[in-house]
C-alpha cells in the first residue's frame, strides 16, 4: 500500500504579539512563535524530542483560554490569539524560575555550562533570584562514568536526557530514578553508566548537571573558539564544533549545539546535531603529546641507523633527493605511493598529482583498497557514480529498509540512527545479520528488525542471490526489467542455482528469503543499506553487484526514494575514490584506461599522465618485496600495522631502498622508514570531506598546524619545489578551486535524472556481463558450527574505534582501552571460561601456526560458534592469525574471518 | 532471553502467569506493572537480578525497569522487613505534624530512612501522600492503614507489631 504522496499541507493563521504567522496544521505554539523569531522559553521542550511539557517555562497567554498555556506542547489552531510577553506571562515564568532555584545551586561561577546555561540565561532576564529559603536539596556526589560527569543538584528534571536517549539514541541507558522532589537521573541500581557514550544527553542537557568529564573544569564557554567542521571518524559525515584554544592549539572539547541553541549546528548536518562518541570524545588524538613534531631522518643515510630528529630543511631535501635518484635511475615505475583515505580531499588530489606527474608513476592506492573500492566500482558501474543517489533522509521516510552486512550501531552509528528511525516511524525493516537479537545500552539494529534474516557468517552473497532468485522466480520484476533481453541471462543463472542450494549456503528456509524478497518488491520507497561484511568480503564485489541487481530487477535502484547505500568506514573513502587515488581511476571518477579522461585531464595540468594499469597496495607491496618498487611514499597510511603479518608488508617496507611516511604520528610503517614527516591533523587546515552519501563537507581550520607539523598537501608541493617541480598553492581553497574546475559537478549531488542513462546502459550492457560468474555459491565454506572447539573468528570495527586513530584518544580509551574476543555465552559455558578469563586462539588452518591469548567478553548478541574481535587493536596480535587473501576483481586484501580453534588459556 | 542473566528464575506458576499477562498488551513495555507485582510477590523484593530478568523478558534495559521500580514506593528494591512502615510526608501530612512522627519512629526504632531494624522487623520509609489528608498525618504498615497519628498511638503500633499481635489501632480509619 503506498501512501499518498500528494499530502496537502494544511495551514493554519494565527497572531502572535499581534504579529500574523502562517504555519503548517499541527505546529507547536512555540515553534510558530520561532517562526517570527520570537523565542519563548522553555526547558524540557526541545526539537528533536517530543513535546512532554514538564516545566511549565513556556508559558504564554492565548486569547479566550482561561489559564495560560503550556506552548510547547499545544498545536496551533485557526484565528489563536497568543501573547507571550504580557507581565502575567512574565511572572508566570519568573515563578517557574523561582521554584527551580530554590534547589538549583548558584554555582554558576564553577559550572563548565556556566556563560551558555538557558537557567542562567533566563534568571537574568526574568529576575529571578532564589527567594526560598528552604533547605536545598543535596545528592551525595558520586562518580558516573569515565565521560561522562553527573552534578544532580543542578539538576531541573526536565528529562531532555532521558528521553534523548530512548528517542533518538535507542540505548535507554538513562533513567529518571526516585519520584517527585527526588528525582535524579542515574543508570540503575547505582551503576556506573554503561552506554554508547554518544555524549548527546550531556550536549542536550540545558544546565550543568550532566557534563564532558574529559574537560571538567578547565574552560570557561566564552573563552573557547568555534570552529564548525567536519568529523574526521568515519564516512557519516558529521558536522561538529571544535571548541578550541587556538593560543594554546588545542581542542578543548566537541559539540554540536549547546544549552537551547537554535541556530548553529543544531538541526543542521547530515547528522542533525546528534553525533557518535567518536564524534564528541574521540578528539583528544589533536592534542596528544605522542603527535609527531620534528621530522625524522636516518642518520647517515644508512638502513641500520636510528631515526634523528632534523630540520623540515634538511628532511624536505633528504626526500627530494632520495626521490630525484630513484627516478633518474630506474624510472617513474620504481615508485609506490599509498594514501590514507583519512586525508582532505585538497591533500589526497595533490598527492595523486605529485605521483603521477612528478615521481612519474602509475602505481599509487589509498585505504580505499581495504573494502571501499569494491563498494565504489560496483556503483559506479551500476549508477555511473560511486555516490549514493538515495539519501539519509531517504532512508528516515522509506517505508522499507533492508540492511545485509553492517552491525550498524558499531561501524555506521548515525548512519544507524536514521534507519533506527524510520523503524519507529513504523517502515518495515529487514535485517540479514548472523547476529542475534540481544537488547542492551548499546544498541542493536537487529532488535527493531520486522524480519531478521539470521544467516550463516559470510553467506551475504548467498543471501543476495536468493532474494533475486525470488524476486525473478516470483515473478516480482518491475516491468522495464521483465521484459528485458538481459533479464533471460539473469533467469538462467539463478535457475542455476536451486533452493536447497541457498538453504545450505545461508542456513535459512528459502521461505524466509522469499518472503523477505516479497516484501521488498512490494516496497514503494525501499532503499538497501549495506556495510563491512559485503564490501569488505572476498566476494564484496560481486555482491554490491547483486545488491544491485535486485535492486534494479525491482525497478529501485533510481526510483525516488528508493536506492543502494554503501556505508563506508574511513571519514573519506568516497572522497579518495574520487579524487582518482587508486590506480585506475583519475579525479572525477574518470577512468585511467579511457583516452579521452586522459587527454582532457592532462591537458588541464599541461602534462602527460603515466599510463596504467598501476599496481594496487598489494600488488605494490609484492613488487617492493621483488625489489621491482625502489621507493615508497606514504601519505598517512600504514600497512604495516593495518595488514596482518602474513601480508608481508614489514618485509616490503623494509626491502624497499627509500621510504618516505609522512603522519600524525610515528606509526609501524614510519619505523621502518628513511624520512618521517610530522603531519597536521584535520583541526590544522583547511579543506573538504566527502561523505558516503557524496556531500562534500568542509573542513575548517581550528587553529594553526600544531608547531613543527605541516598540511599534508603543503608537505608535497614542498618536496616537489625541492625537486624542482613546481606544485605550489596558497591554501586548501586554491585547491578546492583547482578540483571544482577540473570537475565542475564535484560539489553537487548526482541527480537521479542524470544517471538514468547510465542505468540503462548497465541494463543493456552489463547487467548480463558475467553473469554465471557473479551468481556463483562458494561450494567450500562450511558454515556449520563445529565441534571440537573449532569457532569463526570475525574481526570488525567496533563503536569506540576506527583505525588506529582512535587508540591515540584518551577518551575513547577509557571507554575501550583493551580488545576482548566476544563470545556467546553458552561458548563461554562450553569452553568453560567465564567473563575476563583468558582463552587461547589458534589458527585452524593454513600456514599461521602461532598462538594468541586473549581475554573474554560475553555477549549474548554473538550467536554461538562466532567470536569476534575489534580490528583496531594489533595486541593481542589476534590480527596474525589470519592469512590475507584477494578479492580477485578489486586487489582487496581479506583478512576479516577465518576459522580458530580455542580452549582455555 | 539473554542467557547471561540465569541466575534467577520465575516458578513455573509466574512463569504462566507472565505469559498470560503479556497476551494483554501490544506493546510488552505495558506489561511492567503487573509484572513487577508479581516478582514482589514471588521474591519479596525485586533485586537487581530480577530486574534484569524482567527488562530482558520485555525487551527494555535495566534502566527502563529501575525508573519504575523506583518511582513506585510500593515496591522494594532491597529485603524489607516484616512490617514496611511507609510514612506520608506530603503537605497535609507534613502541617499535621509528619516530621514529629518520624523523628518518634527513627527513634523508637533506632533506624534512619530506608533501614531495616538487625532483629528483621520494621523497615522505615517514607513517601508521597497516601490520599489520606483528611486524617493527616498517616502512614501505612503492610498495606494497612495508620491515621491521625500521634506519638502515642505510634508506641501502641509498635508495641503490638513487635508482640507479634494485631496491633488495637484499627486500620483504615476506624478510629
Ligand atoms: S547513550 Fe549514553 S551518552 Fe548517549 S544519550 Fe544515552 S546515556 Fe547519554
Ligand atoms: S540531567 Fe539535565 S537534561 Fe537531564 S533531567 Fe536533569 S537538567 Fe534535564
Ligand atoms: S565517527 Fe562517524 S558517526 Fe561518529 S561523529 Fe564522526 S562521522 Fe559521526
Ligand atoms: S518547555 Fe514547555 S513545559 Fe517545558
Ligand atoms: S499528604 Fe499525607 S496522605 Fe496526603
Amino acid at each position: 500500500m503506498s501512501e499518498s504522496v500528494q499530502i496537502k499541507t494544511e495551514t493554519v493563521k494565527l497572531t502572535i504579539d499581534g504579529r500574523e504567522v502562517v504555519v503548517p496544521k499541527g505546529t507547536l505554539v512555540i515553534e510558530a512563535a520561532r517562526a517570527l523569531s520570537i523565542e519563548i522559553p522553555f526547558f524540557c521542550y526541545h526539537q528533536k524530542l517530543k513535546s512532554d511539557g514538564n516545566c511549565r517555562m513556556c508559558l504564554v497567554s492565548i486569547e479566550k483560554m482561561p489559564k495560560l498555556q503550556v506552548s510547547c506542547s499545544l498545536p496551533v489552531s485557526e484565528g489563536m490569539v497568543v501573547q507571550t510577553n504580557t507581565s502575567v506571562v512574565a511572572d508566570a515564568r519568573k515563578g517557574v524560575l523561582d521554584f527551580l532555584l530554590a534547589n538549583h545551586p548558584l554555582d554558576c561561577p564553577i559550572c563548565d555550562e556556566g556563560g551558555r546555561c538557558p537557567l542562567q540565561n533566563y534568571s537574568q532576564k526574568y529576575t529571578a533570584y532564589g527567594q526560598f529559603k528552604e533547605e536545598k536539596r543535596i545528592y551525595p556526589k558520586d562518580y558516573f562514568s569515565p565521560l561522562i560527569e553527573k552534578e544532580m543538584n543542578r539538576c531541573i528534571q526536565c528529562m531532555r536526557c532521558v528521553r534523548y536517549c530512548d528517542e533518538v539514541i535507542d540505548s535507554q541507558a538513562l533513567s529518571s530514578v526516585n519520584r517527585g522532589f527526588h528525582v535524579e537521573i542515574g543508570h540503575y541500581a547505582e551503576k556506573q553508566l554503561d552506554c554508547e557514550f554518544c555524549g548527546g544527553c550531556v550536549q542536550i542537557c540545558p544546565v550543568g548537571a550532566l557534563l564532558n568529564r574529559l574537560p571538567l573544569y578547565e574552560y570557561r564557554p566564552w573563552m573557547l573558539t568555534q570552529t564548525e567542521t567536519t568529523c574526521a571518524y568515519c564516512a557519516d559525515g558529521c558536522s561538529l564544533r571544535l571548541e578550541s584554544r587556538p593560543q594554546t592549539r588545542e581542542v578543548i572539547e566537541v559539540t554540536s549545539f549547546w544549552g537551547n541553541e537554535t541556530k548553529s549546528v543544531w538541526g543542521s548536518g547530515r547528522n542533525e546535531g546528534d553525533l557518535c562518541a567518536k564524534g564528541t570524545f574521540g578528539y583528544e588524538f589533536v592534542n596528544s603529546p605522542h603527535r609527531l613534531t620534528k621530522p625524522l631522518v636516518r642518520k647517515g643515510g644508512r638502513k641500520d641507523g636510528p631515526l634523528v630528529e632534523t630540520s623540515w630543511e634538511e628532511a624536505l631535501e633528504t626526500a627530494a633527493d632520495g626521490f630525484r635518484r630513484i627516478k633518474t635511475q630506474h624510472g617513474g615505475a620504481a615508485f609506490g605511493a599509498l594514501a590514507s583515505a583519512r586525508c582532505t580531499n585538497e591533500s589526497l588530489y595533490v598527492f595523486q598529482k605529485f605521483v603521477r606527474l612528478i615521481l612519474g608513476s602509475p602505481n599509487l592506492d589509498s585505504s580505499v583498497r581495504y573494502g571501499a573500492v569494491n563498494a565504489a566500482r560496483a556503483m559506479t558501474e551500476l549508477t555511473g557514480t560511486p555516490r549514493w543517489l538515495t539519501s539519509y533522509e531517504e532512508i528516515t521516510r522509506a517505508d522499507l529498509v533492508f540492511v545485509i552486512g553492517t552491525d550498524i550501531t558499531q561501524t555506521n552509528p548515525i548512519a544507524g540512527l536514521k534507519v533506527k528511525a524510520a523503524a519507529k516511524r513504523g517502515a518495515k525493516l529487514i535485517v540479514a545479520t548472523p547476529l542475534r537479537r540481544r537488547i542492551s545500552t548499546l544498541s542493536n539494529i537487529v532488535n527493531r528488525a520486522t524480519r531478521h534474516l539470521a544467516h550463516a557468517p559470510g553467506a551475504e552473497r548467498a543471501i543476495a542471490i536468493g532474494l533475486v532468485k525470488a524476486v525473478l522466480e516470483e515473478g516480482r520484476l518491475a516491468e522495464r526489467v521483465a521484459s528485458h533481453r538481459s533479464t533471460q541471462r539473469l533467469r538462467d543463472a539463478v535457475a542455476a542455482i536451486t533452493p536447497k542450494q541457498i538453504e545450505r549456503a545461508t542456513g535459512l528456509p528459502y521461505e524466509e528469503i522469499k518472503a523477505a524478497a516479497g516484501e521488498w518488491a512490494s516496497a514503494s520507497r525501499a532503499v538497501i543499506v549495506f556495510g563491512e561484511s559485503v564490501i569488505r568480503a572476498k566476494d564484496g564485489y560481486e555482491t554490491v553487484r547483486i545488491l544491485g541487481d535486485l535492486a534494479l530487477s525491482t525497478g529501485k535502484l533510481i526510483a525516488d526514494g528508493c536506492g543502494l547505500a554503501p556505508l563506508m568506514e574511513e571519514n573519506n573513502e568516497m572522497g579518495a575514490y574520487e579524487m582518482g587515488v587508486v590506480p585506475d581511476r583519475l579525479p572525477g571518477v574518470g577512468r585511467l584506461d579511457d583516452e579521452s579522461d586522459r587527454d582532457r585531464i592532462s591537458r588541464a595540468w599541461k602534462e602527460p599522465i603515466p599510463a596504467g594499469p598501476g599496481l594496487t597496495m598489494m600488488e605494490m607491496l609484492k613488487a617492493a618485496r621483488d625489489g621491482k618498487i625502489k621507493a615508497l611514499y606514504l601519505m598517512g597510511e600504514n600497512p604495516v600495522g593495518s595488514l596482518p603479518a602474513s601480508a608481508g608488508a614489514a618485509e616490503a617496507v623494509e626491502a624497499t631502498e627509500f621510504v618516505v611516511c609522512q603522519d600524525l604520528f610515528l606509526t609501524e610503517t614510519g619505523m621502518k622508514a628513511d624520512v618521517v614527516l610530522p603531519a597536521a591533523s584535520f583541526a590544522e587546515q583547511n579543506g573538504t570531506f566527502t561523505n558516503q552519501e557524496g556531500h562534500v563537507q568542509a573542513v575548517r581550520k581550528a587553529f594553526d598546524p600544531v608547531q613543527g607539523t605541516r598540511p599534508d598537501w603543503e608537505i608535497l608541493s614542498e618536496i616537489a619545489l625541492e625537486m624542482g617541480y613546481p606544485l605550489e598553492y596558497e591554501d586548501g581553497a586554491e585547491i578546492s578551486h583547482e578540483i571544482a574546475r577540473l570537475w565542475p559537478g564535484w560539489r553537487e549531488l548526482p541527480k537521479r535524472s542524470e544517471q538514468e542513462e547510465a542505468v540503462a546502459r548497465y541494463l543493456n550492457e552489463e547487467l548480463a556481463e558475467g553473469v554465471s560468474e557473479r551468481y556463483r555459491l562458494d561450494r567450500k565454506t562450511d558454515h556449520s558450527v563445529a565441534p571440537n572447539h573449532r569457532f569463526r573468528l570475525v574481526l570488525g570495527p567496533v563503536l569506540f574505534h576506527s583505525g588506529k586513530m582512535s587508540l591515540k584518544a584518551d577518551g575513547l580509551m577509557k571507554v575501550m582501552g583493551r580488545p576482548f574476543l566476544y563470545m556467546a555465552p553458552e561458548d563461554a559455558e562450553r569452553l568453560g571460561v567465564t567473563e575476563g578469563r583468558l582463552v587461547r586462539l589458534r589458527s585452524a588452518y593454513g600456514p599461521v601456526q602461532r598462538s594468541v591469548d586473549v581475554e573474554v567478553k560475553m555477549d549474548a548478541k554473538y550467536p554461538p560458534g562466532l567470536v569476534f574481535f575489534p580490528e583496531s587493536f594489533n595486541e593481542p596480535p589476534v590480527k596474525d592469525l589470519l592469512t590475507v587473501e584477494l578479492a580477485p576483481v578489486s586487489g582487496v586484501p581479506v583478512f576479516k574471518t577465518t576459522e580458530v580453534l580455542i580452549e582455555k588459556a | 532471553m539473554n542467557p547471561e542473566t540465569k541466575k534467577v528464575e520465575f516458578s513455573e506458576k509466574a512463569q504462566k502467569e507472565i505469559r498470560e499477562i503479556l497476551t494483554h498488551y501490544p506493546d510488552k513495555r505495558s506489561a511492567m506493572l503487573p509484572v513487577l507485582n508479581l516478582a514482589q510477590a514471588e521474591f519479596g523484593h525485586i533485586s537487581e537480578d530480577v530486574m534484569v530478568m524482567i527488562a530482558d523478558l520485555l525487551d527494555l534495559t535495566p534502566p527502563k525497569v529501575y525508573e519504575v521500580l523506583t518511582f513506585y514506593t510500593l515496591l522494594n528494591e532491597k529485603p524489607v522487613g516484616k512490617y514496611l512502615i511507609q510514612l506520608c510526608r506530603t503537605l497535609s501530612c507534613a502541617l499535621a505534624g509528619s516530621e514529629n512522627i518520624l523523628g518518634h519512629l527513627k527513634q523508637r526504632l533506632g533506624i534512619g530512612i530506608g533501614e531495616t531494624t538487625p532483629d528483621g522487623l520494621f523497615t522505615l520509609k517514607t513517601v508521597e501522600c497516601l490520599a489520606s489528608c483528611g486524617t493527616a498525618p498517616a502512614m501505612q504498615v503492610n498495606g494497612a492503614f495508620y491515621e491521625n497519628l500521634t506519638r502515642g498511638k505510634v508506641d501502641k503500633i509498635l508495641d503490638d507489631l513487635k508482640r507479634g499481635a494485631q496491633p488495637v489501632l484499627k486500620p483504615m480509619g476506624e478510629n
